[in-house]
């Protein structure tokens, strides 16, 4: 299992490593500026983040030895693994704001929801890369992916966090449209999810939920409430302009009008102290890492490796995706952090997880399967 | 694997057979297989669009977020973090003609609140309220004002407190957090209640002034003028606050203290008005305990040197608003305080308007000096008798006779000839019947009858017979105490009606003068010089005459000839009443006297105006206020000292031509006349 071979070193992805290494540097020196209250040091939380960040980019340098197919199998020990973890933290976990997500491990809090995500695109990229259909995929090819998701997703959304679950939604969607899908299965599954859409407004969402989705669409109707993160989000970024209000400059951030600034609405406090120049040079950085991905997927050797370097680049892309829009005002406050650039333990160990694993299937793209 | 493997067997369906060929050796790779990584491939290049698709939308947002709205947004997150306080700006001050302070400020503590700094717990609520020595409830009812304002404008706990409270606090600050002493302005009036119908009081703005002004200048709970020149003259006198700008953040804590503006002092006024003389003439009213008016104007200028309202309004009552009881007992009090008689009060003219007859018939010819008519007592016209104020007749008279004993049956038969409207149109010439454009609120026009406004009035045409009324100055007649004092300047200077000014000059803090009195004349009577002066003649004849109605003017001692007229106008004309004494005549039904008057008479600088509401007859009533003003008027100027210097008596040559006088020019004081010492 354990083979070593010379080409590995030489396949070596140094273009995802330096994209990472760029994200990363950015991520913290903005997370020094939002998290500083004063003082000689950085916070406490900086440093947590900084200590991850070396860990989970360290292990996953280790962990690129193993060949990333016997993920195809193992990732269901994973997910049975992870759905466990979701039980335990629903049922015997005292809330914390109203919500169980963490699992106290002492030195580090996890949300299992964060490897969910990670743990459901290995499965769904390993069921669809053995699953063998002519024509496309019919309405019970798809039971079985379909449960998959299904299990994490209820567990996720009676924590409750809608926005995860919905991320998983995502995720299922975007992997199985990615597959090849009969036309009348499409037609099913979009009229499903409208009916379920319909159903959930009605009878599923709670009531701050569906304030949240209410406020969006009326930020200015009630500034001090919901649509007030919203509006010090946009004001923050508006407020950058060209070249931004230098680092450690920003008013927004710095005055706590920002919520969350270290956290969801991170990207906020960045544009606001480095403008739009500074925006565009990361979203040019970010986007160039989620093509090379793309990228990955297209030259990967293998059905497996296609879909999971498919679906982990999703993984990345739609978070980060509705992230930013809801920073810069076109989605409600639904608490999708940006993977690579948002604090978070989770999320970080999750999403360089998912790095670690692109950067495998790229170094064994030329690799024979014995 | 050998478990995938055996899982794999157990799949019935054609997979398996893919996965057999897998077993067999990948390197031979099926071409069923090969289409499908193809297109899994393909489809992974599509979605680089959607990816692509996201960024752009994401980059244009930016864009528009940052570089098309940015201005607007950093304006924002500015309003969110930048606060300011307010610092009060001092008034501006008002001085009178010789620079002597009337109202100033003096700083004045007040204790505040910062919302935003701590709460006020019960305990120090009660604590406040022993060290103010108010009640808890009190200093409730100031709190629950300010409840809809923003945290960190300050609530007043207590104004102007005194020097140990304010030791006390600064001394225990650190036992009461977010309270905090707050310096402001506040006026000083130097001479009470003098002239308060003219400078006028302030109060904290009300809602509809609030609404009213322009946006940013005031806040609730800032004083502004409520009337006379504090309100009139509010844009020059207040000034403009100072700012201290404080970075803030979410939670309204301060920051760091950004910058200041200083507060910029309002406009100096300094008035025409001499104190002095509105002393003696408040004084001499009050003594008596007159209702009237006295207004003393110069008559070369129209520069006014007294204005007062008898009595004179209680400042200290308006200030911080005036109770409910006061208001209602000054609105009740029968010598109506509140009505500002100089422009407000509406009287007939009386005798007086006797001047506007004689000037109007010589004008047009209908008499001439010389011209004589017999005066039996009464004048019989159409079934009609009009009585002569003597009843048994001053037998042949001439004009100036006419005028020094007011004899009726002259004007009557004068104003006959001319008829109303030629009346009328003398006597708005002479500043009649119309407004005289004062800086003084709500004045009122008067009224001077033609045949037309009481057609269009009552619908009725003109009675000849009320010709003869509105000759003597009743009827219809109704002139304002400005409106009569501006018509004898006119009389004095020879026929220049002048725009009445108070304010003399206007300077900034820096001292620099950004107005300054010019006399305006309003209207000339041309070629009427020689007419007017056979007027004066009149009038000074009715002051210094042996028969003279206002003798009690003469102002001998002094050398100075005073000429003047006095008028008594009626109130009702009441048979009840005609058998009594005047001294059991009620208050209210007792006529109203006259009088008006200018010096010296050969070269008239001055003219004073008196009215004394229900004051029975001018020659007693009035004159002697208008003695009064007079005299220390011309004392003032060096007069009745041994010597009397003769370069401030001028030559009549000076008279009728240049407008100059000692006062346009040096506006000598006393410490600059050497006639003084």
């Amino acid at each position: 299992m354990l083979r070593f071979d010379r080409r590995l070193v030489h396949h070596f992805d140094w273009v995802m490593l330096l994209m990472l290494f760029l994200v990363a540097g950015m991520a913290l020196a903005n997370l020094y500026s939002s998290t500083w209250s004063g003082g000689d040091t950085a916070s406490p939380i900086f440093f947590k983040q900084l200590y991850l960040y070396i860990i989970g980019t360290a292990f996953i340098l280790l962990l690129i030895a193993i060949d990333y197919k016997e993920l195809e199998s193992l990732g269901y020990l994973m997910y049975v693994g992870v759905v466990l973890l979701l039980l335990y933290t629903n049922f015997f976990v005292h809330s914390i704001a109203g919500t169980q997500r963490w699992i106290n491990l002492g030195f580090f809090h996890l949300q299992p929801s964060e490897p969910a995500k990670l743990v459901l695109v290995l499965v769904l990229a390993s069921c669809y890369s053995r699953a063998e259909v002519q024509d496309g995929y019919r309405i019970r090819d798809l039971i079985k992916p379909g449960i998959l998701t299904a299990i994490p997703f209820v567990l996720i959304l009676i924590q409750p966090d809608l926005g995860t679950a919905l991320m998983l939604g995502i995720l299922f969607v975007s992997m199985t449209v990615f597959v090849r899908l009969r036309w009348s299965t499409m037609a099913i599954l979009g009229g499903a999810g409208l009916a379920a859409a319909v159903i959930g407004w009605k009878f599923l969402l709670k009531d701050y939920q569906r304030r949240r989705i209410e406020t969006f669409l009326n930020p200015e109707g009630d500034p001090m409430n919901h649509g007030y993160q919203i509006m010090q989000s946009k004001i923050a970024v508006g407020s950058g302009q060209m070249f931004g209000k230098g680092f450690m400059e920003g008013t927004q951030g710095h005055l706590h009008f920002l919520p969350e600034r270290h956290t969801d609405f991170a990207f906020s406090v960045w544009a606001e102290e480095w403008g739009f120049s500074g925006a565009l040079f990361f979203l040019g950085c970010y986007f160039f890492m989620l093509l090379w991905g793309i990228n990955i997927a297209m030259t990967a050797r293998d059905k497996f490796g296609v879909l999971l370097a498919f679906g982990l680049v999703m993984l990345i892309f739609w978070q980060a995706v509705i992230n930013l829009f809801m920073i810069m005002g076109f989605l409600p406050v639904v608490g999708i952090p940006l993977p690579l650039f948002s604090y978070g333990g989770s999320s970080l160990l999750t999403t360089l997880f998912a790095v670690g694993i692109l950067m495998n299937i790229r170094m064994r793209r030329f690799q024979v399967q014995k | 694997m050998k478990n995938i493997r055996k899982r794999n067997r157990k799949r019935p369906d054609r997979l398996l057979d893919a996965e057999r060929r897998r077993e067999n050796g990948v390197t031979r790779i099926t071409h069923r297989d090969e289409g499908e990584l193809d297109f899994l491939r393909r489809r992974a290049l599509y979605s680089a669009f959607v990816v692509i698709f996201f960024f752009a939308i994401l980059v244009a947002r930016l864009w528009y977020l940052q570089i098309q709205q940015g201005p607007e947004y950093s304006r924002l997150a500015d309003s969110n973090r930048v606060r300011y306080l307010e610092v009060a700006a001092p008034r501006g001050n008002i001085l009178d003609r010789k620079g002597r302070e009337i109202v100033t400020n003096r700083p004045s503590f007040n204790v505040v609140w910062v919302r935003e700094d701590n709460r006020l717990d019960d305990e120090l609520l009660k604590k406040m309220a022993r060290i103010l020595g108010r009640d808890v409830s009190d200093l409730l009812v100031k709190i629950r004002k300010m409840a809809d304002t923003p945290g960190h404008i300050p609530v007043r706990l207590a104004e102007d407190i005194d020097w140990e409270t304010v030791a006390y606090i600064e001394n225990n600050r650190m036992d009461l957090p977010g309270i905090k002493i707050e310096v402001v302005p506040l006026r000083v009036y130097h001479y009470g209640n003098l002239a308060s119908h003219l400078i006028g009081y302030l109060g904290e703005i009300n809602e509809r002034e609030l609404k009213h002004a322009e946006p940013g200048v005031y806040r609730g709970g800032d004083l502004i003028g409520k009337m006379g020149l504090e309100r009139l003259r509010e844009k020059d006198l207040r000034g403009e606050k100072g700012r201290n700008y404080m970075e803030v953040n979410a939670l309204g804590y301060e920051q760091k203290y950004l910058k200041g503006v200083e507060p910029l002092p309002g406009n100096d006024l300094q008035l025409t008005i001499d104190m002095d003389l509105q002393r003696v003439a408040e004084e001499t009213m009050a003594a008596d305990n007159k209702a009237g008016a006295v207004v003393a104007i110069e008559v070369n200028s129209g520069r006014l040197l007294v204005l007062a309202s008898a009595p004179e309004l209680k400042i200290d009552e308006f200030v911080g608003g005036i109770s409910h009881k006061a208001w209602k007992a000054m609105l009740e009090n029968p010598y109506h305080p509140l009505i500002n008689k100089i422009v407000q009060g509406q009287y007939p003219p009386g005798s007086t308007y006797k001047l506007v007859t004689a000037a109007a018939g010589l004008a047009e010819g209908v008499i001439t000096p010389d011209s004589i008519i017999y005066c039996p007592g009464y004048y019989r016209f159409g079934n009609r008798t009009y009585r002569c104020w003597k009843h048994a007749g001053h037998g042949a008279v001439k004009l100036k006779r006419a005028l020094a004993e007011s004899c009726d049956v002259y004007f009557y038969q004068v104003g006959q000839r001319l008829g109303v409207d030629r009346l009328a149109r003398y006597a708005r010439l002479f500043g009649l019947g119309r407004r005289t454009g004062i800086e003084m609120e709500h004045e009122k026009p008067g009224l001077i009858p033609t045949a037309a406004w009481k057609k269009k009035r009552f619908g009725k045409p003109w009675q000849e017979g009320e010709t003869l009324s509105v000759a003597i100055g009743q009827g219809f007649d109704l002139v304002t105490p400005i409106q009569l004092a501006l018509m004898t300047a006119t009389v004095a200077n020879g026929g220049t009606l002048y725009k009445p000014g108070l304010v003399e000059t206007v300077r900034d803090p820096d001292g620099r003068v950004i107005e300054q009195f010019t006399p305006q004349v309003v209207d000339r009577l041309v070629g009427q010089g020689r007419n007017l002066r056979l007027v004066r003649e009149g009038l000074v004849e009715a002051v210094n005459g042996r028969h003279g109605t206002g003798r009690r003017a003469r102002l001998k001692d002094l050398g100075i000839t005073v000429a003047g007229k006095t008028g008594t106008a009626q109130v009702v004309r009441l048979k009840q009443y005609k058998h009594l004494k005047e001294k059991d005549i009620p208050y209210k039904y007792r006529d109203h006297a006259w009088f008006t008057c200018f010096a010296p008479a050969e070269n008239p600088e001055i003219a004073v105006t008196v009215l004394v509401e229900h004051g029975l007859h001018g020659g007693s009533g009035a004159a002697p206020v208008a003695r009064a003003v007079l005299e220390k008027y011309f004392r003032d100027r060096g007069y009745g000292a041994e010597d009397i210097d003769v370069s401030t008596l001028r030559s009549p040559a000076d008279a009728g031509g240049r407008a100059v006088t000692a006062a346009d020019t040096g506006r000598p004081g006393p410490d600059t006349n050497p006639r003084r010492q």
